[in-house]
């Protein structure tokens, strides 16, 4: 078979419509009579609620009702995240705070009115006494056993705590030629998807049926989720993610207000809108990463890794966010620690602690963020020490073509990727020895210009062996597809992955046409709606390409089957004589030729076509299969970054990037480009603008895009991709995920190049991001070394 | 985040525009809305009466006045003064400040009478307007009145306008002969509120008959690091009279700047690093401004030739 889209940079199918205004996301969705909500939120971060004064609210012109928890409880079980893990601690969250508060801007009360501006008319009328509780904002102290505690049921503020051991650490830091020892800080930061949460949930009465519209990643989750928490069956609950405005982790987990429209419609029996505005979006969204790495390195004179150790305290904020629990960052950090290389001898140790912050939540690349950032930064430290250049070190410690499969410290086991080709792909694409010299002579003339280099592996695609996050009891391992050709001869696949962003309608259609040989034109792709297929779980953890064009194939594969016994009787010849090209089956014995419409029409409408049998063996032209990739595969990359940090105004100022990267099979370089541009541009942001700012009373101080800063278009330099072509992964589709390495690499690449330009200063970075009034204070430590 | 209830008048005169802002005790103008939006979005302020003033064709345009000012009306688009011909010729400053102010999207929509009105220690408009000398006309009930931006800038966001009062139009005088500019801003993102901004102009003695050249008028501009916008006069008399400048003169001239200015620590910086980039900055745009009056030649045309010669 000759790939004809496959591989080939076809446009999104959905573009013309997204760039033109005319997406359908939630809001953009109105019906008849429909209800909007606004919410009182709690302006303490830990509180004890005293009294709920409502009464003003509940006469404002325009409310139906106010609702407080001991309104709703009766309705619905309470959200718990369940895990597996050992020393997990699950925290009960309510839709309405119950009792007490334990974030700011945790949802007390909600009224409901017949608009917005009416909603908050009536919500700025409530009042709430509090009784103030310690504040509980500072993991570390918060990690203390004795520490006040956020949730008095639980045995401490640790939600959870897990180890990895391999080999002899204390062998391996006996006297090491170079030990490096460093703590270091990646500050929280969110998601800010461009949409943000939004949900529209619709009663039909008279269907006795309910319909979430949600602006989620994950409606078949959402779907799971609503049917146990307010007990409706799944036939009387569809949950559709229409278009939905970007996501990047944190539209995957479930949240209290798109719980509650669904339980206010049905209890109103009106249709139920909350649309969020920005403000509620930057402060309870979930968050992402809050670490704090006390991390050390042993390295022998050849500059091989002895060994590595890790102390870590991931602030995971005041709740365990369902599905994928607390684990799901801090856990992954020390899981994916070790990174691409051989580290025989490890010891690492994580605690997730609450605090009264908003609840944190995946975010694109999930742990490895931070877990790149610090091996990458203790990689550089050491190869300065041992005066070797950090590419050399990198080169002696990669897990080698030849050593695959290669079992990591953590126990993560690496398919073939092309960690080494990566490193050597990217070195030479930006030319390294060049950009070497030129920065020599850069800094003869006083400039501050660096260069950083990060290698990263991740798994991505995976299966049924492995939870998306450690101990999640919900399956996470397959996806289906259902594909069906109609009475036209039309064909329509429905997948349970959703889109958000990343073309999904065009790749998968891409799949679809290339293995039922047809146009990509004449194939429809139905995602992002609970009802498309019996289970999925969504889009996430970048497995959507790798196991949806999986189920794909499957499917067609069985679609085929049938669709070749059909031809082969409609032809009148032996099946092998049959082929499929651009539509039209063909004899290849004679000259006589059938479209799939023709056939479609004979085999479904013209009677005595197909014999009874036959029809009955076959069913209706449709194949519904389901794919497993059982372990996953390994994505990989390397990212290197040249850059100068102005004397003057201490900002940085990237000149060139360039990523190597290892997808496997591209099934269109355009979306994998776009998603590579899209993942650097949101890791330049966390390594150089974002950050969510809390006091230490827990308000959040950068609650609005003037102060949560996110790089627009001016800040993002050009960035050149090399698609590496190792070897194919064992998915079926030969494709490994690659949604989320642009956020992995870029904040490790950039703190080294940063790093390095401030070397002949003598400082170097271990937080993020480094804006520049941290640069500054790097600079000032140079200038006053004694203060 | 939507706003609690107004009501909304639409004036159709300065006259109206000011009775109907003393018709109610919590009244405020809106023009382009590009700051007063937000706030009343987030309900930091909750007016019970907008008063609409950009239907007002008094308060619209350019215009030239004599001896080579300009005269400009306070509903005038940012995006006006930042493509105007005639601004470019004669204040090429403001020109090539403009783009520094937000985004093009904000310059479409808000005016410069909102920006001065707003006082936001870090935005452009007052900064420019201190360091030309501009006039502000100012109508209330009383009639109009005319102040200097030093008197009209009090503290952040906040001027010297009554509630029923009116910035209705700015004048600005020409500049002497020969005179050169620089202009320097430093914000995180382009189209941020500014961390610091620094503007000087450096106007020279004609040097006739074989006279040395002076400085015969300097000023120097900050903005972001202090409550308002403000001049350094120490520094500047500093310059006048000056016929060269030494990098000690220049480091001294940025000392002053920088013990004169009290910024503020925010999110976004600390009061040292704002006055770092004070420093600094003063000692760029100072040293930038001198080497194009070194440039400049000394015929009587010297304003036209700087204009096609820096392309202003």
């Amino acid at each position: 078979m000759t790939n004809k889209y496959i591989g080939s940079r076809v446009k999104r199918k959905e573009d013309p419509r997204l760039l033109t205004g005319n997406g359908r996301y939630v809001d953009d969705i109105k019906i008849v009579g429909q209800l909007h909500i606004a919410f009182y939120r709690s302006d303490h971060s830990h509180a004890r609620i005293c009294n709920i004064d409502t009464q003003a609210a509940k006469c404002s012109p325009g409310v139906i009702d106010v609702f407080t928890e001991k309104d709703i409880c009766e309705y619905y079980s309470p959200v718990i995240a369940q895990s597996r893990m050992k020393n997990y601690q699950a925290t009960v969250m309510s839709i309405l705070a119950k009792d007490k508060v334990r974030y700011v801007g945790e949802p007390i009360v909600a009224v409901v009115a017949e608009s917005r501006y009416a909603a908050e008319d009536a919500a700025a009328l409530i009042a709430v006494d509090y009784e103030a509780l310690p504040f509980i904002t500072d993991p570390k102290v918060a990690a203390q056993l004795n520490a006040p505690k956020l949730h008095e049921e639980l045995d401490s503020n640790i939600l959870v705590e897990r180890s990895f051991r391999r080999g002899d650490v204390e062998q391996a830091f006996w006297k090491p030629q170079v030990h490096i020892k460093e703590q270091f800080r990646f500050n929280r930061k969110t998601s800010v998807a461009m949409e943000n949460r939004t949900y529209l949930a619709n009663y039909d009465c008279t269907l006795n049926h309910l319909t979430l519209y949600s602006s989620t990643q994950v409606p078949g989750i959402i779907k799971d989720a609503l049917s146990d928490l307010l007990n409706i069956p799944g036939n009387e609950l569809r949950v559709i993610a229409p278009d939905v405005g970007g996501g990047f982790g944190g539209k995957t987990s479930l949240y209290p207000e798109e719980i509650l429209v669904v339980l206010l419609a049905r209890k109103l029996k009106k249709p139920v809108k909350w649309a969020s505005d920005r403000l509620e979006d930057l402060t309870t969204t979930s968050q992402a990463f809050d670490e704090l790495i006390d991390a050390e390195i042993a390295v022998d004179a050849d500059g091989k890794i002895l060994g590595l150790k890790a102390e870590v305290i991931g602030d995971v904020g005041a709740y365990s966010i369902y599905p994928w629990t607390a684990g799901i960052e801090p856990v992954q950090v020390i899981s994916f620690l070790p990174g691409p290389y051989k580290i025989e001898n490890y010891d690492a140790h994580v605690r997730a602690v609450a605090t009264s912050k908003s609840p944190t939540g995946p975010y694109r690349g999930v742990g490895r963020p931070c877990s790149t950032f610090v091996m990458e930064r203790l990689i550089d430290l050491a190869s300065e020490q041992l005066d070797m250049d950090p590419k050399e070190m990198r080169l002696k410690n990669l897990v080698q073509p030849d050593e695959f499969p290669y079992k990591a410290a953590s126990g993560i086991v690496w398919d073939k990727s092309g960690f080494v080709e990566g490193l050597n792909a990217a070195c030479d694409a930006i030319n390294y020895d060049e950009l070497r010299d030129q920065q020599a002579r850069a800094r003869d003339e006083g400039r501050l210009f660096g260069i950083g280099i990060s290698t990263f592996a991740e798994l991505t695609g995976i299966g049924s062996r492995i939870s998306a996050s450690p101990g999640m009891p919900i399956n996470t391992g397959t996806e289906t597809a259902s594909i069906s050709i109609d009475s036209t001869g039309s064909i329509v696949a429905r997948f349970g992955v959703a889109s958000h962003g990343q073309g999904l309608e065009t790749s998968l259609a891409q799949v679809v046409a290339e293995h039922l040989n047809v146009s990509i034109d004449s194939v429809r792709i139905i995602h992002g709606d609970s009802d498309a297929v019996a289970h999925s779980t969504g889009t996430y953890a970048s497995r959507s390409a790798a196991l949806g064009s999986g189920a794909a194939i499957l499917a067609t594969r069985a679609l085929n089957v049938k669709l070749l016994k059909i031809a082969s009787i409609l032809l009148g010849d032996e099946e092998e004589n049959i082929f499929i090209q651009d539509g039209f089956f063909f004899n290849k014995n004679t000259d006589k030729s059938l479209s799939l419409k023709a056939l479609a029409k004979a085999y479904y409408s013209q009677m005595g076509s197909i014999p009874a049998e036959l029809k009955e063996e076959i069913g209706d032209l449709s194949a519904t299969k389901t794919y497993d990739p059982l372990w996953g595969t390994t994505s990989s990359a390397t990212h290197v970054v040249a850059l100068e940090i102005d004397r003057i105004s201490l900002k940085v100022k990237i000149s060139k990037y360039i990523v190597a990267e290892d997808c496997g099979q591209m099934i269109n370089p355009l979306i994998v480009e776009g998603q590579v541009h899209g993942g650097v541009a949101q890791g330049i942001g966390a390594a150089l603008f974002e950050e969510m700012v809390y006091d230490e009373q827990g308000q959040a101080l950068s609650a609005s895009l003037a102060d949560y800063i996110v790089p627009a278009a001016t800040e993002i330099p050009r960035i050149d991709i090399e698609h590496l072509d190792v070897e194919l992964p064992p998915t079926l589709s030969g494709v490994r995920g690659m949604g989320e390495s642009g956020t992995i690499g870029a904040p490790a690449a950039i703190a080294n190049a940063i790093s390095d330009a401030l070397a002949p200063l003598d400082q170097y970075v271990t937080e993020l991001p480094m804006t520049p009034e941290r640069i500054f204070r790097l600079v000032q430590a140079a200038q006053n070394p004694s203060s | 985040m939507k706003p609690a209830i107004f009501d909304y008048e639409v004036a159709t005169s300065i006259e109206h525009a000011v009775r109907l802002l003393s018709s109610s005790d919590n009244s405020k103008i809106i023009a382009g809305g590009q700051s007063l939006m937000p706030i009343i979005n987030f309900r930091l302020l909750e007016p019970s009466l907008l008063v609409d003033i950009t239907r007002l064709p008094d308060l619209q345009g350019i215009k030239s006045t004599l001896g080579g000012g300009i005269s400009i009306g306070a509903s005038t688009k940012h995006h006006e003064l930042e493509t105007s011909l005639l601004i470019k010729e004669r204040f090429p400053l403001i020109s090539d400040a403009m783009k520094h102010v937000a985004h093009l999207a904000i310059r479409n929509k808000g005016t410069i009478g909102g920006s001065l009105s707003h006082a936001d220690p870090a935005a452009e408009l007052p900064l420019l307007m201190l360091l030309l000398d501009a006039v502000l006309h100012i109508t209330g009930p009383t009639g109009l009145r005319k102040i200097s931006v030093k008197e009209f800038l009090v503290g952040a966001l906040t001027t010297i306008l009554e509630d029923n009062e009116i910035l209705t139009r700015i004048d600005i005088p020409s500049l002497p002969k020969r005179t050169n500019f620089a202009f320097n801003e430093l914000s995180q993102r382009a189209g941020d509120l500014a961390l610091c901004a620094v503007g000087v102009t450096i106007s020279m003695s004609s040097g006739m008959l074989g006279r040395t050249k002076k400085i015969k008028d300097a000023r120097i501009g900050l903005m972001g690091v202090n409550d308002t916008a403000i001049r350094i006069s120490e520094a500047e008399n500093l310059l006048i009279g000056r016929s060269s400048l030494d990098s000690s003169i220049i480091d001294q001239v940025a000392q002053i700047c920088t013990s004169t200015i009290s910024p503020n620590t925010d999110l976004h910086a600390s009061a040292d690093f704002r006055r770092h980039l004070a420093l600094q900055m003063t000692k760029k745009t100072l040293t930038e401004a001198w080497e194009k009056a070194q440039a400049s030649k000394t015929s009587e045309n010297q304003n036209k030739e700087n204009q096609s010669e820096e392309n202003l």
